[in-house]
């Protein structure tokens, strides 16, 4: 077991629920901040990174803003390099971070979680541009469902999935759980950290936990936020949550996935 | 075309078959649908094979009537009543995610703690909170069951292609891991309900329709011939799409009056 340098921090369901934290995981995250790097990486699609900042500041977490990577920011550099003009199924708190962007006359459909847009006249549209207009899918991510105060609610990946059947096409998903992401996050913690000394702790064990393990790093599964019993089954590494995870750490307890 | 195997009994698909779908009306009859039928139930044997979900039996055979085409309700089969059928067979409890129109056919089946979800819905049906509601019921379940009425990927209706319920169905399943069993073409149980309706073998019988996968390809799989109609949601495309009708035929009249004028040999 080599010492962890580098921990990528999952936001919802991991540190807080809405918006109260989950007991204790302020003071474990200065704790944390003594021995190791951290980044806090999310697939919250319908915020943008100043809307996730002022929440985690609400909560009582000492953060800075740039400490946080989120899947919306990686989908701009995406339509930005690839030119397309897109057209938004997302939340409009989101579209603060795609100012600027040409939606006219679209040529990519670029999904994200906008609940009350989960309906056939969207996904009609949507539809018709792929099939029609050869227009490009992309997921913010495909998570499949996240946890809410009043229940759990479907994800993005539930729609990507239902436009992929329908079209024939298969989406480029920007988000946890993909290699490029993971990496990208790890990137900006500087040249010395690679994965085998970082870790990923999580609530999902598809695209926090088993996702970092593809992507090479090891992963910690919080059972907190939408953690599901027989989910621990699936992972070495299991916690009961946050604070839990970073004891952990610091006994230097992280098996080798 | 001469000789060939006999044809004993027609299946008809109904939505771009007979009629073409517009959004909150009764369509628009495809032209010299409603003579083709009319010639069919003096000539031959025919029932209605369809997927459609949002009405009743009586309702699908009073719109066709109210655009000319004399269908009989006792021909027509769609998968609510079979479904329902299914769900007392094999004691299911479904939370029910249909049209009102259908509910009838669910009565004094117990809906308590639901065992499986059915899903029916057409079109603005398909709102947010309502897949929702069937994907927390899923997700509750140790052993998730979704029944749906067809697995479309889309329709087609004058404005343009629809996402039907197929899509609806992959989401659920992508995020519950549900299991899906389709009870609607393309699914051998389903295409038995039309071959007992005609009270036939599958080699007597012929499919016509506009889905070249679920009515052809989900036909031929059953051991009949499918005929594929240039009308409703047909594309060029689906020429290469490794299905090879028995028959293409530019309307249903067409196709029949071939198969007649070949003295019901195809």
């Amino acid at each position: 077991m080599s010492k962890i340098s580098a921990v990528l921090i999952d936001l919802s369901g991991t540190l807080h629920v809405e918006e109260l934290a989950i007991p204790g995981t302020q003071a474990a995250l200065q704790l944390l901040r003594k021995h190791v790097q951290v980044k806090f990486v999310t697939n919250t699609t319908k915020e943008s990174q100043s809307l996730l900042y002022e929440r985690l500041k609400t909560c009582g977490f000492q953060i800075e803003k740039h400490e946080i990577f989120t899947s919306l920011v990686a989908a701009r550099d995406l339509i930005l390099q690839n030119h397309y003009r897109p057209f938004f199924i997302l939340d409009d708190r989101a579209m603060e971070d795609f100012e600027g962007i040409p939606t006219e006359d679209p040529n990519a459909v670029v999904i994200g979680l906008a609940p009350e847009k989960f309906n056939d006249s969207t996904m009609t549209a949507a539809f018709r541009l792929i099939k029609e207009k050869n227009a490009s899918l992309i997921a913010i991510h495909k998570g499949r469902y996240y946890q809410k105060k009043d229940g759990l609610h479907l994800g993005p990946g539930a729609y990507v999935s239902g436009l992929e059947y329908s079209t024939g096409v298969k989406a480029e998903v920007v988000g946890k759980p993909e290699k490029l992401f993971f990496e990208a996050a790890l990137k900006t913690l500087g040249k010395d950290v690679d994965f085998s000394n970082a870790v990923m702790i999580g609530d999902d064990v598809n695209d926090d936990v088993l996702g970092a393990i593809q992507a090479g790093m090891r992963g910690i599964l919080v059972k907190t936020g939408k953690f599901r019993d027989g989910d621990d089954l699936k992972v070495r590494n299991v916690a009961n949550s946050f604070v839990e995870a970073v004891d952990m750490i610091i006994g230097n307890k992280v098996e080798n996935d | 075309m001469s000789n060939g195997r006999a044809v004993n009994g027609f299946l008809l698909d109904i939505t771009g078959v007979l009629y073409n779908s517009i959004y909150k009306s009764d369509g628009i009859a495809i032209p010299k649908s409603a003579e083709a039928v009319n010639f069919l139930y003096q000539h031959s044997k025919v029932k209605f094979l369809s997927n459609a979900k949002g009405n009743s039996n009586r309702n699908v055979a009073r719109r066709l009537q109210r655009l000319g085409i004399n269908v009989r309700e006792e021909d027509v089969i769609t998968p609510a009543p079979v479904v329902a059928q299914y769900l007392r067979e094999n004691d299911l409890r479904p939370h029910l995610f249909v049209r009102d129109d259908v509910l009838e056919y669910f009565h004094g089946i117990d809906t308590t703690s639901p065992n499986c979800v059915v899903m029916g819905e057409v079109e603005e049906g398909f709102s947010f909170d309502r897949i929702n509601r069937a994907f927390r019921v899923l997700i509750d379940m140790p052993k998730p069951l979704l029944i749906t009425m067809g697995n479309g990927k889309f329709f087609q209706r004058i404005d343009g292609p629809c996402i039907d319920v197929g899509a609806f169905a992959a989401a659920l399943k992508f995020s519950t891991n549900c299991e899906v069993l389709n009870i609607g073409k393309p699914s051998h149980f389903y295409f038995e309900q039309g071959m007992n309706a005609l009270g036939m073998k599958p080699e007597e019988i012929v499919m016509i329709g506009d889905d070249l996968m679920s009515d052809v390809g989900g036909a031929q799989a059953c051991g009949m011939r499918g005929i594929q109609v240039r009308t409703g949601k047909w594309r060029p495309d689906f020429e290469k799409m490794g299905v090879t009708p028995d028959l293409t035929a530019d309307c249903l009249f067409d196709a029949v009056k071939q198969i007649a004028d070949n003295g019901f040999r195809l």
